[in-house]
């Protein structure tokens, strides 16, 4: 097994890659009551055109079929539903889907063999059958229409379709109630062959285990299965420009909710921890709670409480996000342009620098807090191809003449969206 | 982990809870005072007049950067309504100075003046609060209040609340009402702080590296020791008889795509002892994957995503939730009846016991992995005068008996029901 030690947060991670191609990453906690363990496989909601491996026909799925196969893989053949199985053992099991990835997980104290035979057992053995993806339907028809009242929501996926012309980030991870009627077993056994091969899987656990007997019990539980080689993903070509500026929806709220994006580019993403660093760092300076900006809107009656910031990113996109609630979208949206302008013009002030640049360094160190937050992270930047490590190592190396390159770089105007949902 | 707690004065209590598990410190103070309708509203906007400067910080932009330059030590605050006392809750957690670049940065010393002096010693001009502050203030909690509606889950929950405790402290929302701001100024609202501050109940959380060196901070601190001893003015959860009342139907119309059914029951228990009992019907009714409503309200007849039930311990109620489709508000009332009804005919197995009692000892023992989750463990305890080891709980759940949860079920009786539509 390769190690990999962290001296700042003073914590180690055993990495192994085996046979079959599956990683297994194993972060130990000792003393801690709790274990976590995440398997997931580089499979989204954007994957929905790909080439199978050993094919040369391209396949074409309904938008949802991801998220749709999550929710069937708890159904066993005896009858019994891997969830009801998990819960009795007192562990607390979930799943979810994102855009470039699906995961499995529980949380326990006790019973972890037994859980670990049940998530093994239920992600490598699916069944589908024309019943019961039919009532899936309905509870997933019921699930579309709870996210249909979630403002915050709605101002998200509105962001992705101004800034994306074609990318799948802009379609909603569940699908529609229209997409998902299309879906039945053979798409979904299709997909699953395709995607849930252990070479496009990853499994993290984290808790207080000795690495090499954990390995070991992983091992032990998996199925014989051969390293099946590359999945030919097909996404459409993205232009760099935006789709539109503007977008709007009417909702019943009582004070708009307003996303500020910025479209990035994607290609050269060898220095992206660095990358994703400097962003942060610049956002925090501009729009953070000690900004000008921030200390402006909130005297003004425009804003009441802090935007949230993040630069969101993957294979075939990149943007920040800057979210929140507020009286005014387009005044904030407005100084905020000018506070970008005048800090290209004159610079990034260097005491600013300094000092958020140490609160940025905090918020990595307090990620190591919770197993369930440690595993969970290392599992998404695994799929980005990135050692979360990497961000309390690489932080030291920014500089104020980078900033002022990734500001000129990634925060221009002509890439920038406002998304609002209002009364 | 080692939990200690001191009286510093009448009134006000030091809880330390050392532990190493984590990367950070944690420090909390809470102010707890009686809920009611005259001040619900002011303990509100105290608690956002609080944030925004203090008498060495003056802005929340200098509040701010000194967070910042602690490593990004995060400053919140939040209001709770805890039975029927208002709870003003203000944090700062900072990183533990063992994963510092510079090891002296002494930040929970840092932490424990600056949130002590942030609640004590505000910022004010000619012996009032700020008026600029005020005005700001109390534009944001109007816009808070008015936001109520926004997340329709909650909204309705609250409704529900509000309709079964009309005209009692319970049934106030926690962030108050528009027309009390008109008759709220600087300077009242000044006055009425130092009235509060000198009468709540006072706890001091410190969860991390905590020494002797760290009581010896309390100690000499000048905001802590000007406080006055006081016998505090909140109200200890006590079991009360429930009057039984007829079943009520509350229907609210708003601009929502799912219905969001709530169903708000009472129990109807005499003793402390039985709140072990009613935790476990609760599991079984709706508090976990395995549950009734779970299995055949969502499971079974597909009627729902989210169908689950809740239990509010300090006031004895169950709060059953449902979004579903509007259209089938008749069929999943009728299926929710007869969960309940199941409950009393003793209509589960000793598996769903088990698995019940499984699922709550699990979340039990992560209370220590979780550091602000321990600190409201032990601050539910200070409230309720109820102070019992991780490891009484787990034998009380232990032994709950069926017969016992039967007792419980044939105690419940559905208070209100509520439904949001379009």
């Amino acid at each position: 097994m390769q190690v990999i030690e962290n001296l700042k947060v003073k914590e180690k991670v055993y990495i192994e890659k085996l046979k079959n191609g599956l990683t297994v990453m194993i972060i130990p906690k000792t003393g801690v009551q709790k274990k976590f363990v995440i398997w997931g496989t580089n499979y989204g909601s954007n994957d929905n055109k790909f080439i199978a491996p050993g094919e040369d026909k391209e396949t074409k799925v309904p938008n949802g079929v991801a998220h749709f196969l999550e929710h069937k893989l708890f159904e066993q053949e005896n009858g019994t539903n891997s969830l009801d199985t998990l819960t009795a053992l007192g562990v607390n099991a979930n799943a979810y889907t994102t855009n470039d990835h699906t995961a499995y997980l529980f949380e326990c104290t006790d019973n972890f063999y037994e859980a670990l035979d049940e998530l093994m057992d239920y992600v490598q053995h699916p069944y589908f059958t024309d019943e019961n993806v039919e009532k899936e339907k309905g509870i997933i028809g019921q699930e579309i229409m709870m996210y249909d009242d979630y403002p915050e929501w709605q101002v998200y996926l509105n962001a992705m379709k101004a800034m994306y012309h074609e990318n799948p980030i802009k379609i909603d991870i569940t699908g529609t109630i229209e997409t998902i009627s299309h879906i039945d077993k053979d798409i979904l056994y299709k997909c699953y062959n395709t995607f849930y091969n252990p070479s496009n899987m990853a499994l993290v656990v984290s808790g207080d285990f000795s690495p090499e007997q954990i390995l070991e019990d992983i091992k032990k539980r998996l199925v014989e299965n051969e390293n099946q080689g590359e999945i030919k993903r097909i996404y459409s070509n993205e232009e760099d420009s935006i789709a539109q500026e503007k977008i709007e929806k009417k909702f019943e709220v009582s004070q708009p909710l307003y996303t500020i994006g910025i479209k990035d580019q994607v290609k050269d993403q060898k220095e992206i921890v660095k990358k994703h660093l400097a962003i942060e760092i610049i956002l925090n300076i501009i729009a953070g709670r000690s900004s000008k900006l921030y200390k402006k809107m909130y005297n003004d009656g425009i804003i009441s409480g802090q935007p949230s910031l993040d630069y969101e990113f993957g294979k075939t996109y990149a943007h920040i996000l800057i979210t929140g609630q507020c009286t005014d979208p387009e005044t904030l949206y407005k100084e905020f342009k000018n506070e970008v302008r005048k800090n290209k013009e004159q610079g990034i002030n260097e005491q600013d620098f300094e000092r958020i640049k140490k609160m940025v360094y905090g918020g990595y160190v307090k990620e190591y807090n919770d197993v369930q937050d440690i595993a969970r992270i290392f599992l998404s930047d695994y799929f980005k191809g990135i050692n979360p490590f990497e961000y309390l190592e690489e932080i030291e190396g920014i500089n104020l003449k980078y900033l002022n390159q990734i500001l000129t770089d990634v925060f221009k105007e002509e890439k920038m969206i406002l998304s609002v949902v209002k009364n | 982990m080692e939990y200690n707690e001191f009286e510093l004065k009448e009134g006000i209590k030091v809880h330390t809870i050392k532990t190493n598990k984590f990367k950070t410190n944690l420090v909390a103070v809470f102010l707890t005072t009686e809920l009611n309708r005259e001040t619900v509203t002011k303990n509100a906007l105290i608690s956002m007049m609080l944030r925004r400067g203090s008498k060495n910080m003056n802005t929340q932009e200098e509040i701010s950067k000194k967070m910042e330059e602690m490593y990004g030590a995060t400053f919140d605050c939040g209001l709770d309504k805890t039975g029927d006392n208002q709870v003003l809750k203000f944090y700062i957690e900072s990183i533990n100075d063992n994963f510092l670049p510079n090891q002296e940065e002494d930040n929970l010393k840092k932490s424990i003046q600056r949130i002590l002096e942030i609640v004590l010693n505000p910022y004010t001009e000619n012996d009032s609060f700020k008026k600029e502050y005020i005005e700001q203030e109390k534009n944001n909690i109007k816009q808070r209040i008015e936001g109520k509606i926004d997340n329709k889950a909650r909204y309705a929950m609250d409704r529900c609340i509000e309709e079964m405790y009309k005209n009692k402290p319970f049934g106030l929302f926690k962030f108050g009402y528009i027309e009390d701001l008109d008759d709220i100024d600087e300077k009242n609202l000044y006055e009425y702080y130092k009235k509060l501050i000198n009468t709540c109940k006072i706890d001091i959380f410190i969860s991390g590296n905590v020494d002797d060196r760290t009581v010896n901070i309390l100690k000499e601190n000048e905001n802590l020791s000007k406080l006055q001893e006081r016998k505090p003015n909140y109200i200890v959860p006590q079991i009360q008889n429930k009057e039984v009342t007829e079943e009520k139907v509350v229907v609210d119309s708003m601009d929502v795509t799912q219905g969001k059914l709530l169903l708000g029951l009472d129990v109807n228990i005499d003793k402390e002892e039985l709140k072990y009992d009613t935790l476990i019907y609760n599991s079984i009714l709706g508090g976990s994957a395995n549950s009734k409503m779970f299995q055949n309200v969502r499971e079974k007849a597909h009627l729902a995503y989210v169908a689950s039930s809740s239990y509010l311990r300090h006031k004895n109620n169950i709060f059953i939730n449902c979004g579903i489709e509007i259209g089938n508000y008749e069929k999943a009332l009728e299926l929710i009846k007869k969960q309940i009804d199941d409950m009393k005919k003793g209509e589960f197995t000793q598996k769903d016991i088990e698995d019940a009692k499984t699922g709550i000892i699990a979340t039990v023992k992560t209370i220590s992995d979780e550091q602000d989750t321990e600190v409201s463990y032990y601050f539910g305890q200070e409230l309720a005068k109820n102070k019992i080891t991780i490891e009484e709980y787990t034998s009380k759940i232990e032994n709950v008996t069926k017969e016992d949860i039967v007792n419980i079920a044939n105690k419940i009786s559905i208070n209100t029901i509520y439904f949001l539509r379009d």
